[in-house]
């Protein structure tokens, strides 16, 4: 094997190094991540958690465990709707087309049903969140592979490289949580 | 854990193995997938309102335009150059015309003006400056680039778990091991039987990139695919599939595009020369390896 041309490599590198250097990526990132923690802390700081402490590395372990951090998830759910309505509420003279929050869709792909989570504010989608999604392949899928490989005990292989596919099999299930937003 | 995302036209999912399921790693998992949500803002040619197109609407000028733009865009017109425009990022417009301008949330389409003869020559950086100037009326595409650099800034974001995925529609970055304590393995699709994979590889701490004809095909014009040779304005049919492995992802993306574009004979050479990794499968889906893929 020819040795590697270094030159890509240290674009590669230097392009994710000039994203962090610009503050860009990070802080924003950061800021994004505290705004929409906050009520959700503040709804479980009865816990014991410190109010910032779920972006901090060790939240896990302030939280005490796993039963502790599923009411968190929970509790950070429903305040994190609510909050939305507030807004929302504050400007009620704006004629909207979807309502704020996040609504759920089903639709089916050809590898099974597909649901989705889809979270609007001010009539922009900002996350599709992927809830039950399963791209399955199983060991006698594989067409002419050596013997060796499909000996191995590792059934499945559920991760696959190809070309880029399309979400069109999801288009159903955005529209089916789109029509549940929209506004009356 | 495991979670996934509709980004950039297709499911991004990301998966990270941790023993205790700790909100700290879903945390992390949330802002690796910021990092595409901000690529796409920034890169995405089907929002009017992304960086790319406003950068695009001012002719003549030099644009200031944040590292997220900059450096796919930098990268993209390094690979036009080793590929003398082969590969060539000012593509945008005829890729519009071939019907890959719809956005894929809303099913708005896209209609930008363009010179007809624009190429990744009348796109000049300014590094000092961080602005890049168009010379003709363009329209960038950045589909061969942006996804990966995404997954990269994404891997990033991850980097202190020992083992995790993430899946971008296909183009991957693996670290460490799977939950078996093995280097994760990954099929390549089969081109043309959609259940199926066509090859299995082990892999660990690189990406994986596939390019292909079989997804993004143009209904209307047989034969005509999303990969478009920007001098003849014709898709490349000696690859149905060509996949390269690499350090960075967007070294994967990029290279396995560039090399699906160059087709048989320069295709192969430019992974060889490069040192990479790359499977190449002929419409015949014939294999053909190098680098010990």
């Amino acid at each position: 094997m020819a040795k590697m041309d270094k030159k890509w490599v240290v674009l590669c590198s230097t392009a994710i190094a000039a994203v962090y250097a610009s503050g860009y990526f990070s802080t924003e990132a950061q800021a994004n991540k505290i705004a929409l923690q906050q009520p959700a802390s503040m709804a479980v700081a009865s816990t014991g958690g410190n109010p910032t402490s779920t972006v901090l590395p060790n939240a896990s372990q302030t939280n005490g465990g796993k039963h502790p951090s599923h009411v968190n998830q929970a509790h950070g759910t429903q305040t994190k709707t609510k909050s939305s309505t507030t807004v929302k509420a504050k400007k009620p003279q704006v004629k909207r087309i979807y309502k704020d929050g996040t609504f759920n869709g089903m639709g089916q792909n050809r590898r099974g049903s597909i649901a989705v989570a889809v979270t609007l504010k001010n009539d922009k989608i900002t996350n599709v969140q992927i809830s039950n999604f399963a791209m399955h392949y199983s060991e006698s899928d594989v067409v002419g592979l050596p013997g060796e490989v499909v000996q191995k005990q590792n059934a499945q292989v559920t991760n696959v490289s190809g070309a880029t596919y399309s979400t069109q099999a999801f288009a159903d299930a955005v529209q089916t949580a789109l029509n549940q937003a929209k506004n009356a | 854990m495991r979670k996934a995302r509709l980004y950039m036209d297709t499911v991004v999912d990301i998966q990270v193995v941790d023993k205790n399921h700790s909100d700290e790693a879903e945390a992390k998992i949330d802002r690796a997938f910021e990092a595409f949500r901000k690529v796409e803002q920034a890169c995405s040619r089907f929002d009017p309102d992304s960086e790319l197109m406003k950068a695009c609407r001012s002719i003549q000028k030099p644009v200031q335009i944040s590292a997220l733009l900059f450096e796919p865009l930098k990268f993209a017109l390094e690979i036009a150059k080793l590929t003398d425009g082969e590969f060539d990022p000012a593509i945008g417009k005829t890729m519009e015309k071939q019907g890959f301008n719809r956005r894929y949330l809303t099913g708005d389409k896209m209609e930008s003006p363009s010179a007809a003869s624009a190429t990744f020559r009348d796109i000049l950086l300014d590094e000092q400056a961080g602005t890049v100037y168009f010379k003709k009326p363009l329209v960038m595409d950045l589909g061969a680039v942006a996804k990966g650099f995404a997954i990269d800034l994404a891997a990033n974001e991850l980097k202190d778990f020992d083992g995790f995925v993430i899946n971008a529609g296909g183009d991957l970055f693996v670290r460490g091991f799977d939950r078996d304590g093995r280097p994760w393995k990954i099929g390549i699709q089969h081109p043309e039987k959609k259940d199926q994979i066509i090859d299995v590889i082990e892999l660990s701490n690189q990406a994986i990139c596939t390019s292909g004809s079989y997804e993004r095909r143009n209904i209307h014009v047989p034969g005509m695919h999303h990969i478009i040779n920007p001098k003849t304005g014709i898709s490349p049919n000696d690859w149905v599939s060509s996949s390269v492995i690499a350090p960075f992802a967007m070294m994967a993306d990029a290279f396995s595009t560039a090399a699906f574009l160059l087709g048989k004979e320069k295709g192969k050479k430019l992974i060889e020369n490069l040192g990479l990794q790359g499977l190449f499968i002929t419409s015949g889906l014939q294999k053909i390896k190098v680098g010990g893929f």
